[in-house]
């Protein structure tokens, strides 16, 4: 994975990876768990949508004037990949610290990618901050079922 | 990091397209060379003075219909056409990336700005429209009506074989004319796409006509007596020589966008940061071939003594050249890659002639683009990487003439209007940057600077579809200008109707 001065192109490459993995994930989730089915079925068919509004925004947005290429120096893509294994043997309770751990990855991933690239992709950070928004959302809604189990 | 599939599996042999048909040409064939892995795409044909008084025969056939085609009609395929293009989007985004060389990034950008054009393009019913005005005198009324005017020729360059056409075939159709096209012979796949894509969308035959070729196909464009304008984007010599100065004996009306050498110029008060992201994509963006592109970086030490001036030269060009040599080298298709090669082997030597050129006249080479890496295992035939000159003056080759490459010339001045001047010592008239937080000084920058297009803290003074592309000095030859509402005008003529009725 390149790191340095990484292209938009490879930010929306690394978003499309995140958000299918992430909804694979859920997808997995909903067949194993029906206490949460109707949950994380949500949860995996929003990664299409998080996907449709970020790569629409560039897509619409890109252009040769823009400093497309210089708007993420020093960022580590590495520090941002999700893991969604689960050992042997996990329960719900497992699954959903997993599910939170992933959404707050998933967040900071996308706040600072819209933090970086503020008002040098024009209108792409608003596309990263909603999408960051939403997995807040979600963050805090796996978060408190795990307050209710623990 | 993967390579991004390639939307070209196998060699494509490409024709002609004239009266709404694929025709095979009797021309030689030329090959079409991906510049990144050298291998041959497609082939494309070298076509005879035959084939283009065939194409310019069919849009004159074209004609008398299609202007006769309501313009909510006629723009009723542009917005197919658009929705085609959005469709097609990556697809035709990885053509350029194969056909040219340039990067991913680079090439969307290019296919957003080209969609921008037919978008605008559709709003011709309104666009269109003339004036009038009653009772110029009494009981008489005067009316303004723009009217098409027949067959336009198109000869595009070879830097953005997508968007550069659509400058002003969506313009010319959606105003009623008809077109007779001619891609670059380098890079011809990305206008066979949307040729595909437009006859999908319903433009009717002879509307919109492909040849392929050279200067035959000039030739012939310039010298059949029914193209009634011609719109070219190419190198002052041919513009200036050869376009302006023969459709201005054949009565056609022109537009030649031609040759560059933009200036950026960074002011003591600039946000340095900013200035080197957008310098970084002005002056390596599409490895430099871009009539846009800055050329000359001007550190200007305006209100500053000779200590903090000659401090304030040494950080921007320490902060230029660190930024230059994190430059990533490789296949466009290769998403974390910032520049790909060079369009071909002949332009690449070319670029290496003008930093030979550089050195020879007492130039410093503070980084030599001829040592450097590629990501991925391709051949090095057509890269060259980011090179910076100091020590330049302007009576030196490398400060006066376009190399069409990723050379940076660092530079002096002691005021702003020596920079200004400095800009306006060489004979190219298209772009410059000013980049300060000081109003007064991007006032007098934008009101004094006779260039076409000014970016004041913007690398890339890129006019937006529904602004004219402007041009001056040797930079453009007409009138009008190409896109928004001075197309319209191009491609229209004014016709004045006074009325009275007894």
């Amino acid at each position: 994975m390149a790191n340095g001065s990484l292209t938009a192109a490879a930010i929306i490459s690394f978003c499309k990876e995140l958000e299918d993995k992430s909804s694979t994930f859920y997808g997995e989730l909903a067949e194993r768990w029906p206490e949460g089915k109707e949950m994380f079925q949500v949860f995996s068919k929003a990664g299409e949508k998080h996907k449709t509004w970020v790569v629409r925004t560039y897509q619409e947005t890109i252009s040769d004037a823009l400093e497309a290429s210089y708007a993420f120096e020093g960022m580590n893509l590495a520090d941002y990949v999700v893991e969604t294994a689960l050992a042997e043997g996990s329960g719900y309770t497992d699954a959903l610290e997993t599910a939170r751990a992933l959404e707050e990855k998933a967040c900071a991933f996308y706040l600072e990618v819209a933090e970086r690239s503020e008002s040098l992709l024009a209108t792409i950070p608003m596309a990263f901050k909603r999408v960051a928004k939403k997995r807040n959302k979600r963050k805090a809604r796996l978060q408190s079922l795990l307050d209710v189990r623990l | 990091m993967a390579i991004l599939e390639e939307p070209i599996k196998e060699q494509l042999h490409l024709k002609n397209y004239i009266d709404g048909e694929w025709v095979e040409s009797e021309g030689e064939r030329k090959d079409v060379v991906n510049p990144a892995n050298g291998k041959t795409i497609a082939t494309v044909p070298i076509s005879t003075e035959d084939e283009i008084n065939e194409a310019v025969e069919a849009a004159k056939d074209a004609y008398h219909d299609w202007r006769r085609t309501p313009p909510l009609a006629r723009v009723r395929c542009l917005f197919r056409l658009k929705e085609l293009l959005e469709e097609h989007f990556e697809e035709v985004s990885r053509i350029q990336t194969m056909e040219h060389g340039k990067t991913i990034d680079e090439s969307r950008g290019e296919t957003r700005r080209g969609i921008e054009m037919v978008e605008v393009a559709t709003g011709i019913p309104s666009l269109m429209m003339g004036y009038n005005l009653e009772d110029i005198a009494t009981g008489i009324d005067e009316y303004l009506i723009r009217q098409p005017l027949g067959v336009f020729g198109i000869i595009a360059p070879f830097n953005f074989p997508f968007m550069v056409p659509l400058w002003f075939a969506p313009f010319a159709v959606a105003t009623g004319n008809c077109i007779v096209l001619k891609p670059s012979s380098e890079d011809p796949i990305s206008q066979v796409k949307i040729l595909e894509l437009a006859e999908e969308a319903g433009i009717p035959p002879g509307v919109w006509n492909i040849v392929h070729g050279g200067r035959t196909v000039v030739s012939g464009m310039l010298d059949h007596p029914d193209i009634k304008g011609v719109c070219f984007v190419g190198s002052t010599p041919v513009g200036r020589d050869v376009i302006y100065k023969r459709c201005g004996e054949t009565g056609k009306r022109v537009i030649a966008m031609c040759g560059a050498k933009n200036f950026a110029l960074v002011m003591p008060d600039a946000n340095l940061d900013r200035t080197i992201a957008a310098c970084m994509t002005s002056f390596y963006g599409n490895t430099g071939q871009r009539c846009l592109a800055n050329a000359n970086l001007v550190v200007v030490g305006e209100g500053l003594s000779e200590q903090e001036y000659d401090a304030f030269y040494k950080k921007v060009v320490d902060a230029f050249v660190a930024a230059a040599k994190k430059i990533r080298m490789g296949y466009g298709l290769d998403d974390t890659v910032h520049m790909g090669p060079i369009r071909d082997e002949k332009k690449k030597q070319n670029v290496l002639n003008y930093i030979e050129k550089g050195i020879a006249a007492g130039a410093t080479l503070t980084l030599d683009g001829r040592q450097f890496e590629i990501v991925g295992d391709l051949p090095d035939t057509c890269f060259i990487g980011p090179t910076v000159f100091e020590d330049v003056t302007l009576d030196m080759a490398i400060a006066r003439d376009e190399i069409f490459g990723p050379v940076a010339n660092m530079m002096r001045a002691r005021n702003l209007a020596e920079a200004i001047d400095m800009i306006h010592d060489v004979p190219f008239g298209n772009a410059a940057s000013l980049f300060t937080q000081n109003g007064k000084w991007a006032r007098e920058f934008q009101y004094n600077v006779q260039c076409g297009n000014i970016g004041i803290n913007t690398g890339i003074a890129a006019p937006m579809a529904f602004f004219p592309f402007s041009g001056m000095k040797d930079s453009f030859f007409g009138t009008l200008h190409g896109q928004g509402r001075e197309a319209i005008r191009f491609f229209t003529e004014s016709k004045v109707v006074i009325q009275r009725w007894f």
